[in-house]
Formats: C-alpha cells, sequence, structure tokens
C-alpha cells in the first residue's frame, strides 16, 4: 500500500485536500494543468455573501501548499496513463516544458516587460493580451514565469535580459512516473458558451459578456485595474443587465443542461452589489426565473442588494436582445411581471450567467482513470446518496464542481476538500475502501 | 370571474399537443419572444398557459384568446421546457373549437376543404395564367377521398353546425 | 433528382408566377418535378387548429401518395412543409399514431409507411443540388442587389424537426449571395410575417407585417425576397393594405427567390409575372438592365 496520493487539479477543493492529508503526514503530488494553482476562485474578485477579497482567502493557501514538505506541486502537467488499483496505482504524469527552469526564475518579470509577442490573456477570460512569456496571474504560485510557444516569435530576448539565466529554450516535455495509493479529481468547471444560443447575441454585441468576464473587469487585478469599463468604447456603463439562466434549466436537445447550475443566482447578487460599489449611481437589474439564495446568509445578501443597494429584481426571462446600432447599447425584451406587457429597455452592458459545465479535458481524464461520467460529462459518484465522494473506481475520489452542481460555492468545495482528504486517509490507514 | 375549474389542466395535457401545460414554469421566455404579443396586449402565452393552470376555463375557450397566435413557433423553439408553449396552442384551439368557438375565417377555408379538397379557391385569374402560360389545367383534388377522410374524424360535424 | 411535386393550394390558387419561376428553374438545374395526382391540401396550421388527427389523416394522405411513387416530397410552400414534415416525422416515430391513422386510410386503400423524406426548395437547392452548381448556372449576376431575405417561420422552426434554425438561415443566405445579391442583416429576421392571421383578424395581420416591413427599411435594403407564399402575399400585398390604414409607403419589391435565381440564371420575368406584384418592382428590373 503506498502512503502518497496524487490530486488532480488545483483549485480550491485540490489545494484544500491536498492540505489536510499533508497536514496528517501523507505525501501528495498537487497535479495542475495550468501553470499555476488557484483555479476559478483565483479568478474572482469577491466571495459572496461575505464580499471578502477571493484571492486574499485563496493565496494564503496556495503559498501554504508550495512551501508545505509533504506536497510537490506538478504544475503546466498532466495526467497521461493510470494503472493498477487501490492502494497501487502506477500513474503516468507529463511535464509540459515551460522553457523556464523552474529551480532558477524569480518571478520579478522582466521578461515579459521586454517580450514582444502577445496573445488573449486566457486567465482573463482573453480581455486584453499578455505576452508570450508571461505570469499567469501577479499572486501564481509557483512563481515563475512560462513561455507559449504558440505566440513565442523565438527573438531571444527574453534569455538576454533575464540575471537568473532561467530561460531554457530547449526544454523538453519531462514524463514522471509516480505511484500512489489513492487518487482525487479536483478539476472544476468551465462556462457554456453563451453563443450557442444566438438571440443574446453573444459573440456578435460587443457589450455582451459572461460572468466570469465581469469578475476580471471588476477585479483590481484584472485586464483593467478593477475599473469597470465596457467593451465597445470603453466607457463606464451606468445601466447593466445579468440575465440569469443561459443555458441552465434548459432541457431542450441541442442544449441538454436541465439543471440548475446552483452558484448563479448567488454569484449574480454579489457581481450586482459589487457593480453598485464601484459606481453608486448606476442601475443594475437582475433578469431571472427563480431566486435560488438557499443557505446561510444568501437570502439575507438578496435582501440586501435590493434595499440597501436598490437593485431591482425583474422575475422574467427575456427572449431576446437586440442592439442600438449607433450606441452599442443593449435593449432587453422581457415580460414586465407586473404589467404583464411586453417591454423593452436599453442597458448599457449585459451580463449573461451561462450554465457551469465539465472542464474541456475532463472527458479524457475520465477515460485515462477508468472513472465514469454522467450524462453531463460531470464525475459520477459510486453512490449519489451514500457515497458522494467516491468514484466508480475504488480508491479514486473526487470532490467540489467537477462532481456536478450541488450548492457548489466556495465554502463547499472546502468542506468536499476536507472529506475527501478524510476518506482517503482512512484508505491509506485501512488498506480498505471505506 | 367564472369559477376555477381544477381539471381544466389536465384536459388540456390529455388533450393531442397539450402535455407542454404540466411543466410550465412560467418563466415569461415565450412572452418577450412573441411577435403578436408585442402589439396586444391581451395576447400572452405565459398568461394563458398561467390562465390554464390556474383553471380558467371559460376565459382561455371562450372569446378571442386562442386565435391571436401566428403559430410561428418562436416561442416553441426558445422555451427550456423544450417547447410546449406553441404546441399547447393547439391543443387549446382545438378544444375551443369543440365549444363552438372558431372564427368565421377558419371555418371559410374547413368549408372549401370539404366540398373542394382545398382550402383556398383559386381565382379566375390565377387560372387562366396557368393554362395561358404553360403549367395546365388547375391539378384536379381527389375530393371524394378527402371527404371520406374528413367523414371519418367526424370533422364535417365540426364545421357544419 | 425526381421528386414529388407538392404544389399546396396557395400556389395554383393565388400565385402561378411563383410556380412558373420555380418550373423554369429546376428545368435548368435537372430538377425533375413529377405531378402528384390528386393530392390533396396539406392541412395548414388552421385546419390544425380544428381537429389533431384529420391533420395527421390529411398530411399523411399526400406522404403516401408520395410513397406510391417512391419519391421524396419537395414543396415550395413553408405551411405545407411545415404540415408534411411534422406529420411524417410523427408518425415515423408514433406507433399508436400511425396505426390509427392507417385505420382511416386504409379505406381509401392507402398505407403510411414512413419511406419517403419531406424537402423544402431550398433544402434542394442547398443539399441535392448544392451551392456549387447553382454558382455555375448563374448567367447575369445581380450587382450586389441589397436583399433582405425572409426565410419565413417554417423553414427553420420548430428546430427540433429541421436542421437548424440559424443553419437553415445561412443555407438561404449563401444561396441569395450566390446569385450576387447581397443578404442584409436586419433585426428579427427569423420574425414571423404576420400572413397566419390574415383573413382571421387582419388588424394584427397587419401590425406584425408592419414590425417586420419596419425593421426591414431601416436596414437598408433595396428588396426583400421570399420563400413561401405566404410571406410573399403578406409582405407584398400587405404594403398595400398597411398604406390604405396608415398611409405610410415602404416601396419595397417583394421577389419570390425563385424568381431572384431565375433573372440570375439569364432567364427574364415576363410581362403578366411582373405585373403580379402589387409592389412594382421596376426598379429591380432597371438594375438588372442597367448593368
Amino acid at each position: 500500500m503506498q502512503k502518497e496520493v496524487i490530486v488532480i487539479g488545483g483549485g480550491i477543493a485540490g489545494i484544500q485536500a491536498s492540505l489536510d492529508l499533508a497536514n496528517r503526514g501523507f505525501k501528495v503530488y498537487l497535479v495542475e494543468k495550468s501553470p499555476g494553482i488557484g483555479g476559478r476562485m483565483a479568478q474572482l474578485d469577491k466571495t459572496f455573501p461575505t464580499m471578502d477579497c477571493s484571492i486574499c482567502i485563496l493565496a494564503p493557501k496556495m503559498i501554504e501548499c508550495a512551501r508545505h514538505s509533504n506536497v510537490q506541486l506538478l504544475t503546466y502537467s498532466e495526467v497521461k496513463e493510470v494503472k493498477g488499483s487501490l492502494g497501487n496505482f502506477e500513474v503516468n504524469v507529463l511535464r509540459k516544458p515551460r522553457y523556464v527552469d523552474e529551480a532558477k526564475c524569480t518571478g520579478c518579470g522582466i521578461c515579459a516587460d521586454n517580450c514582444p509577442a502577445e496573445a488573449p490573456n486566457q486567465f482573463d477570460e482573453n480581455i486584453g493580451m499578455r505576452k508570450a512569456i508571461y505570469m499567469p496571474f501577479p499572486q501564481a504560485v509557483p512563481r515563475v514565469m512560462v513561455i507559449d510557444k504558440d505566440s513565442c516569435i523565438e527573438c531571444g530576448l527574453c534569455d538576454k535580459v533575464c540575471e537568473a539565466d532561467a530561460v531554457n529554450r530547449d526544454q523538453q516535455p519531462e514524463e514522471v512516473e509516480l505511484n500512489v495509493g489513492a487518487i482525487v479529481v479536483a478539476t472544476g468547471f468551465d462556462m457554456f458558451d453563451p453563443a450557442v444560443i444566438p438571440q443574446y447575441g453573444y459573440g456578435r454585441f460587443k457589450n455582451v459578456i459572461t460572468a466570469m468576464e465581469l469578475e476580471r473587469l471588476l477585479c483590481a487585478s484584472g485586464p483593467t485595474g478593477g475599473l469597470l469599463i465596457r467593451p465597445s468604447d470603453g466607457r463606464i456603463p451606468r445601466s447593466i443587465a445579468f440575465i440569469q439562466c443561459v443555458g441552465s434549466r434548459d432541457r431542450r436537445e441541442w442544449i441538454n443542461h436541465p439543471y440548475c447550475s446552483s452558484i448563479c443566482c448567488k454569484y449574480a447578487v454579489k457581481d450586482a452589489v459589487l457593480i453598485k460599489e464601484h459606481e453608486p449611481n448606476s442601475r443594475v437589474a437582475i433578469f431571472y426565473i427563480d431566486m435560488r439564495a438557499f443557505g446561510r446568509g444568501f437570502q439575507e445578501f438578496v435582501n440586501r442588494a435590493k434595499s440597501e443597494f436598490g437593485i431591482s429584481f425583474i422575475r422574467s426571462n427575456p427572449g431576446e436582445l437586440s442592439d442600438d446600432p449607433t450606441t452599442d447599447n443593449l435593449i432587453v425584451w422581457y415580460e414586465d411581471p407586473i404589467t404583464r406587457t411586453v417591454q423593452h429597455v436599453s442597458f448599457d452592458l449585459v451580463v449573461l450567467c451561462p450554465t457551469l459545465i465539465p472542464r474541456r479535458g475532463a472527458q479524457e481524464l475520465a477515460e485515462t482513470l477508468g472513472v465514469e461520467l454522467d450524462n453531463y460529462g460531470f464525475f459520477k459518484p459510486a453512490d449519489p446518496v451514500k457515497k458522494p465522494l467516491d468514484t466508480t473506481v475504488p480508491g479514486i475520489f473526487a470532490c467540489g464542481y467537477c462532481l456536478g452542481p450541488k450548492t457548489g460555492d466556495i465554502p463547499d468545495s472546502i468542506a468536499q476538500g476536507s472529506a475527501t482528504a478524510a476518506l482517503v486517509a482512512e484508505v491509506l490507514a485501512t488498506q480498505e475502501v471505506p | 370571474m367564472s369559477s376555477l375549474d381544477a381539471d381544466f389542466m389536465h384536459d388540456v395535457a390529455n388533450t393531442p399537443r397539450g402535455r407542454g401545460i404540466l411543466t410550465c414554469i412560467q418563466c415569461g421566455r415565450c412572452t418577450s419572444s412573441c411577435s403578436v404579443a408585442r402589439v396586444v396586449e391581451d395576447h400572452n402565452p405565459r398568461k394563458l398557459m398561467e390562465m390554464i393552470i390556474l383553471g380558467l376555463r371559460r376565459e382561455v375557450l371562450h372569446g378571442p384568446l386562442p386565435w391571436y397566435c401566428l403559430s410561428c413557433f418562436t416561442c416553441l423553439d426558445r422555451c427550456p421546457q423544450n417547447g410546449d408553449v406553441g404546441e399547447t396552442m393547439f391543443a387549446i384551439r382545438n378544444l375551443a373549437v369543440k365549444e363552438g368557438n372558431t372564427p368565421r375565417a377558419i371555418v371559410d377555408q374547413a368549408q372549401n376543404l370539404f366540398g373542394t379538397g382545398r382550402v383556398v379557391v383559386p381565382t379566375r385569374m390565377a387560372l387562366i395564367q396557368r393554362e395561358r402560360y404553360g403549367m395546365g389545367k388547375e391539378p384536379a383534388v381527389d375530393v371524394e377521398a378527402v371527404q371520406k377522410i374528413l367523414r371519418k374524424t367526424s370533422f364535417d360535424k365540426l364545421i357544419y353546425r | 433528382m425526381k421528386y414529388a411535386f407538392f404544389l399546396g393550394c396557395l400556389i395554383p390558387a393565388r400565385e402561378p408566377n411563383y410556380e412558373s419561376s420555380v418550373r423554369k428553374v429546376s428545368s435548368e438545374l435537372g430538377i425533375e418535378l413529377v405531378e402528384m395526382k390528386g393530392a390533396n391540401c396539406c392541412a395548414p396550421f388552421s385546419i390544425q387548429s380544428l381537429d389533431y388527427v384529420t391533420w395527421l389523416a390529411l398530411a399523411a394522405r399526400n406522404l403516401t401518395l408520395a410513397e406510391e411513387m417512391g419519391l421524396d416530397i419537395l414543396t415550395l410552400c413553408n405551411d405545407c412543409y411545415e404540415s408534411l414534415l411534422m406529420t411524417n416525422t410523427i408518425l415515423k416515430n408514433d406507433k399508436e399514431l400511425r396505426e390509427k391513422v392507417n385505420g382511416i386510410l386504409a379505406d381509401l386503400r392507402l398505407e403510411f409507411k414512413g419511406k419517403i423524406d419531406v424537402k423544402g426548395f431550398i433544402d434542394v437547392l442547398y443539399d441535392d443540388v448544392g451551392l456549387e452548381k447553382v454558382k455555375n448556372s448563374i448567367k447575369e449576376p445581380f450587382d450586389g442587389l441589397k436583399a433582405a431575405l425572409q426565410p419565413g417561420c417554417h423553414l427553420t422552426k420548430p428546430k427540433r424537426i429541421h436542421f437548424g434554425e440559424w443553419m437553415g438561415i445561412r443555407a438561404l443566405d449563401e444561396l441569395a449571395e450566390a446569385t450576387g445579391a447581397k443578404s442584409i442583416a436586419y433585426e428579427r429576421k427569423e420574425a414571423c410575417c404576420g400572413g397566419p392571421l390574415r383573413g382571421i383578424n387582419d388588424e394584427i395581420a397587419s401590425q406584425v407585417a408592419k414590425q417586420k416591413l419596419d425593421s426591414i427599411k431601416g436596414s437598408g435594403a433595396d428588396c426583400i425576397v421570399t420563400v413561401c407564399p405566404f410571406c410573399y402575399v403578406e409582405l407584398d400585398m400587405g404594403q398595400l393594405e398597411i398604406k390604405r390604414r396608415s398611409k405610410e409607403e415602404y416601396n419595397l419589391p417583394v421577389l419570390h427567390f425563385a424568381e431572384l435565381l431565375r433573372m440570375a440564371m439569364g432567364m427574364k420575368l415576363e410581362n403578366w409575372e411582373i405585373r403580379t406584384h402589387r409592389v412594382p418592382i421596376t426598379k429591380i428590373l432597371n438594375m438588372k438592365e442597367a448593368k
């Protein structure tokens, strides 16, 4: 029985699971596909309902992972092959080349300052650009640059200016063979592409954005330094509409997300309050079908949003948006719930709250692990009631949103991360499946 | 204000094309997409579904409400519960017709159908143009076959009262 | 490419010019149109509103006639397309209804077997003839004529039985652009023309048509091109109706898609066909002549 564990996915759930296991004395390999850990929580500005700064809560945990003697971070890496079974998994992890030596790089950023090549900034949801050699985000852990070969023009400037001689353009992919007793999956979620629903104009109308894009615009470390400006003209929007359930609760065959994503009502209210804090004189409206603010503190938060912040909650799902080509404003068509007539109102900016779907790559990972997925591509629990954190393969567990929409918010992901760690610890101690 | 009919929703659900009433979540997407709702205040698909759910049988089946719909299916394509507002409209009409509420124009079309096998009677000009410009005489309809079908389904009883 | 040609009621009754252009275009492109002897009305939405089973039986009779001919149906009218396609889909998948309808058709010694498909003219041009062949047949392309295309509701809706709302509209755009016309984007392209209410509630039909015409006018288009004969009447004669009610004029000539294609293929419209257009199409003809 191996006493080591692999955690796949460096978001909050994976980080929590890793820390709990490491603190118990188990060696943890935290494998993360992107160049830095942090996941979705690192992209958020504030969390609901306490309005804490997201990265402020997350960063200490990220740093603890980096420093913990029992945690080894394998970032920019993917699990490629898994053999064996509970107690003895043989895992092959592929470490993609950063072209930067992790041991030497100090993260000073001089290379990026001098780099002439650019590409869309994925962390910022493709708003704004980053250089070909880049730090994923300012608080990234590990604090190491990475070169994206697709946008790199091979000018060699980064190498010239680096004082630590950390650039290594000949770096090769590295295969690491690990022998572990258990595996934890914590790969999280992606957002459904709202362009699939043409009536909302995402991709056609410039000022229609997703909630994640809004988070990056509101975030102080984001592409605009936290200044909420709209894409078409850089003006500060004075009127903002949120449209809930874009793709969620939708049984149409070509959409097929009949579930409720469970956190969008909450984050929409949070974002609406944030916007009002940035721009107190703006007009903010949330168009919803049901306002699902269950759990501790959320209904109270909604009440505050209405009474203290003057946010309009309109119980009507808009059928379509049209645009005003002279101003790039959006016109929202909806049925007014009080007069019961069709109205149209102009907004400077529209934020769509799309369905949350499994991370891209979850399917391949499931095949590699040999675990089952449900019809929507989320990791399927061995028993949805009695064993919600076990996958269909003994010894492989899962936590967080990769299991699908549960209550799904940050405290829940943390709780599940800890719970999974406890299960893994039990397995490794008793050498049996709990 | 008539009394509410608790069976109405189930009657609609059991009429062909009416199953959608059972899953309506009253989101309002249909009404905000509807071309007629923008023009006629009385026509409001979501409200019609609400009236069925509440059991307002008389208000729904009698009067003009069922007959504003264009059956353009915009609502059907956008409904998150898989589209049955547009379909339910047909169920309502079938029920309304059974209770004698049918617009004159549709009765005329139906009577044309019974008499000639077509809903629209050709104009003389059109017939002349067809023959003159190489498309031949008016294509003949097998009226007897049509009448056999219409008698078998008791359609004639619906339109000749 | 041989099809059972389903004309429907409206085209022989009112729009022989549409049929005439379709026949000419088909003959040039190698589409063979075989008459469906004795075909009856498809049972459009007005009949569907009266009784469900009657609709299915009437539509099914036409489907069985085509089955006996061993040919797919080609239809020109969106309402016929919707009625026949829906019936075909329903009866192919629902055993109980199929048996019920066949029980009615048995008196006519007909049986629905579900062996053929129903296609619209645009489907045939795009899928069966193919964009390349259509492009190669164009001899006198339009010089960027700004056309607001009206696909009509039932070309693409309901999406679950058609091949896709936006795809269908894209096919129409590409075919129109093949003729040299430019497909102008306008608001609510997929919206209804108001035609189905004509005769039942003219006031509302006009107002819905007005919404459509307003958005087309705002887009700067020179003309409207329709696929469905109902849209054609509603937007062509409908403009005169609106002028009568509210004095508003649009001066937007309306062409059948088949006429657009025919002219681009080098076949001029004859005088009788030109005269059937209520809103004069002279400016389009002049544009073509000027080239």
